[in-house]
């Protein structure tokens, strides 16, 4: 930059009547995109914790770190597809037909797991571009395009099965890197590998020109097209990210239960978007973060344990989820009516 | 500052163009040209050619007759792309900018400065942040807080002022501006208008789209009026008057249908 800087001349009409400035810390928290989630998960840790004071201990966070496990690493994926602006609601199916796959392939066909776990990746990885590709060849919603690709694989995976999950009863090294050991009492391994994917993809979305092409994309199409980002590409490249995704929580959920069902996952694609709005992620595209999404997916798990832990039927989980959802969405919103401007 | 020869061809010359679309006739035989360092004023009522003219000189469409030149050299647009490779910009109204973006990812979308890091290759978070402030602040837009703040809390005259400040950081020679000041208020368009000059100012062209007279009477330096296709007015700002150039595309004229 060797030019000289010119006065515009337009200093003097640049005196604006600003409100009040709020102190700078005040300021960098309302400033945090994932206020929401962060506000509601530690109203949830209050009540659990008064409602049942063993709440608050390591045990019981390894405990939420490891139930969050799946059910975050497919969210992650749906997460940077729903900002890019296309939903996938085969991640739940994709998840148990590639689980399904895996075990198939080191059980039925004694594959090595160094052949069988990409393999059963790069399946999972075809499932989500197969959903780009018919979502962009015929312009249809994704959404109608993966409730048909929903069914289909979850009907494969259970033609393919009969309907029986398929187990490893032997001691496995496979199952114990997927999600079967656990690291620190009650951590398991499973819940190392959404911290890894989380900290990849938050890099990617955060810290890379590609992540600026995926925010743009789901913004506004045409000013990104317009611009020279292949809007196209990234859709497809999102497609297929969410669909290896739900494909690796697939393997972790394998490796924690030593077997994989058919008919597991079957609501994993709307508590992945659960999670995913909850942490503050637009329906509309255009915005979201990965750290809201894990701590979307942090808050289910939250509430799954707790409810446990103060002793509540199990059926409860799902009819406090959906207030929890509710109250979190509105909460966003209000935040962000109120506060966006202050960033 | 010190006066410059003219140069010997304008930055951009359109000889004779005709364009139709079926049977609509959307532009016959026009002549259209652009000097450097110029403002051209490109007013007419709805329909009479505007956005076709617009349209071929940055590549969007090829005109059924009639050739482009830039600096003299005769140019086929293939496509927008060409035209933006040739130093050609246009600022939408509505696309320019993706609201939930904050203004530095905004203004380097699609030209993201990345420095190496092992095999990695990161985006340069604190270049985008000084370099948009910087390139904002020269073209006089000082009212921002920071490059971090979302686009979709800014006013309209802000996301003008950023889009065109990004077609200048960028090295456009020509940025056409489509209606900049619609859907403005009096003083966010006197802003846009300040932006226009200053982009002058900084050795680019310009051309000033729209119904408004009033706004671009004051900021051009020459203004060109079609109707229904045709040229029917092309003056120095000095030698025509506000008034002159309403009655001119109110007159009354026969809509033309087919070839001349």
């Amino acid at each position: 930059m060797g030019g000289k800087a010119i006065s515009g001349g337009a200093e003097a009409k640049a005196v604006e009547v600003l409100p009040a400035a709020p102190p700078e810390w005040w300021r960098r928290l309302l400033a945090i995109r994932e206020l929401g989630v962060l506000i509601a998960l530690i109203v949830l840790i209050i009540i659990f914790t008064l409602l049942q004071p063993a709440f608050l201990t390591l045990d019981t966070f390894g405990d939420i770190l490891t139930q969050a496990a799946e059910l975050g690493v497919a969210a992650v994926g749906v997460t940077f597809l729903m900002i890019a602006g296309e939903f996938d609601l085969s991640v739940g199916s994709n998840f148990a037909f590639a689980g399904v796959l895996l075990a198939l392939l080191v059980t039925q066909f004694s594959a090595s797991p160094f052949l069988a776990v990409p393999a059963a990746l790069l399946f999972a990885g075809a499932i989500g571009l197969l959903n780009g590709l018919i979502t962009l060849a015929t312009r249809i919603p994704s959404f109608i395009t993966t409730l048909g690709t929903m069914m289909m694989w979850r009907g494969l995976a259970l033609a393919i099965t009969g309907g029986w999950p398929i187990s490893i009863l032997t001691a496995s090294t496979l199952l114990d890197v997927l999600g079967g050991k656990a690291v620190y009492r009650t951590l398991r391994i499973s819940a190392v590998w959404l911290l890894i994917v989380a900290a990849v993809f938050w890099g990617l979305l955060g810290k890379t020109a590609y992540g600026n092409w995926v925010f743009a994309t789901g913004g506004k199409r045409e000013a990104a097209r317009a611009l020279g980002v292949p809007v196209n590409r990234v859709k497809l490249i999102n497609f297929t990210l969410a669909g290896v995704l739900a494909g690796a929580a697939g393997f972790l959920q394998f490796g924690r239960m030593n077997s994989m069902s058919p008919v597991w996952g079957d609501a994993l694609a709307l508590e992945a978007i659960a999670a995913a709005v909850i942490g503050g992620t637009s329906l509309m595209g255009g915005s979201g973060t990965i750290v809201g999404t894990i701590l979307g997916a942090i808050t289910m798990a939250s509430i799954r344990v707790g409810l446990v832990m103060v002793g509540a039927p199990s059926y409860w989980y799902t009819a406090f989820l959906g207030v929890v959802i509710v109250l979190a969405v509105i909460l966003n919103v209000k935040l962000e009516e109120t506060f966006a401007w202050r960033r | 500052m010190a006066p410059v020869a003219p140069p010997a061809h304008p930055l951009l010359e359109a000889r004779g163009i005709s364009k139709a679309f079926g049977k609509v006739q959307a532009l016959i035989n026009v002549d259209f040209q652009v000097g450097d360092r110029e403002v051209v004023g490109l007013v007419g009522d709805n329909g009479a050619g505007k956005s076709t003219l617009i349209k071929i000189i940055t590549g969007v469409h090829p005109p059924d007759r009639g050739q482009l030149f830039i600096e003299g050299r005769p140019v086929h647009l293939a496509s927008p792309k060409q035209a933006r490779a040739l130093g050609i910009e246009t600022v939408y109204q509505d696309l320019a900018l993706v609201e939930q973006m904050s203004i530095a990812r905004n203004f380097y979308l699609g030209n993201e400065p990345t420095r190496r890091i092992g095999p990695l290759r990161l985006l340069d978070g604190t270049t985008m942040h000084r370099m948009t402030e910087h390139a904002l602040r020269e073209i006089g837009i000082t009212t921002l807080r920071s490059a971090s703040q979302d686009v979709g809390v800014l006013s309209g005259g802000e996301r003008q002022a950023i889009a065109i400040g990004r077609t200048m950081h960028f090295g456009a020679k020509l940025i056409i501006l489509d209606e900049p000041t619609s859907a403005l208020s009096i003083k966010e368009t006197r802003k846009v208008l300040d932006y226009v000059n200053e982009a002058k100012r900084r050795g680019l062209s310009v051309i000033f789209i729209t119904h408004n007279l009033y706004h671009v009477y004051p900021v051009s330096d020459r203004i060109v009026v079609l109707d229904h296709g045709r040229k029917v007015g092309d003056f120095a700002r000095e030698a025509v008057s506000i008034d002159d150039l309403v009655n001119l595309i109110t007159l009354p004229r026969e809509p033309t249908r087919g070839a001349p």
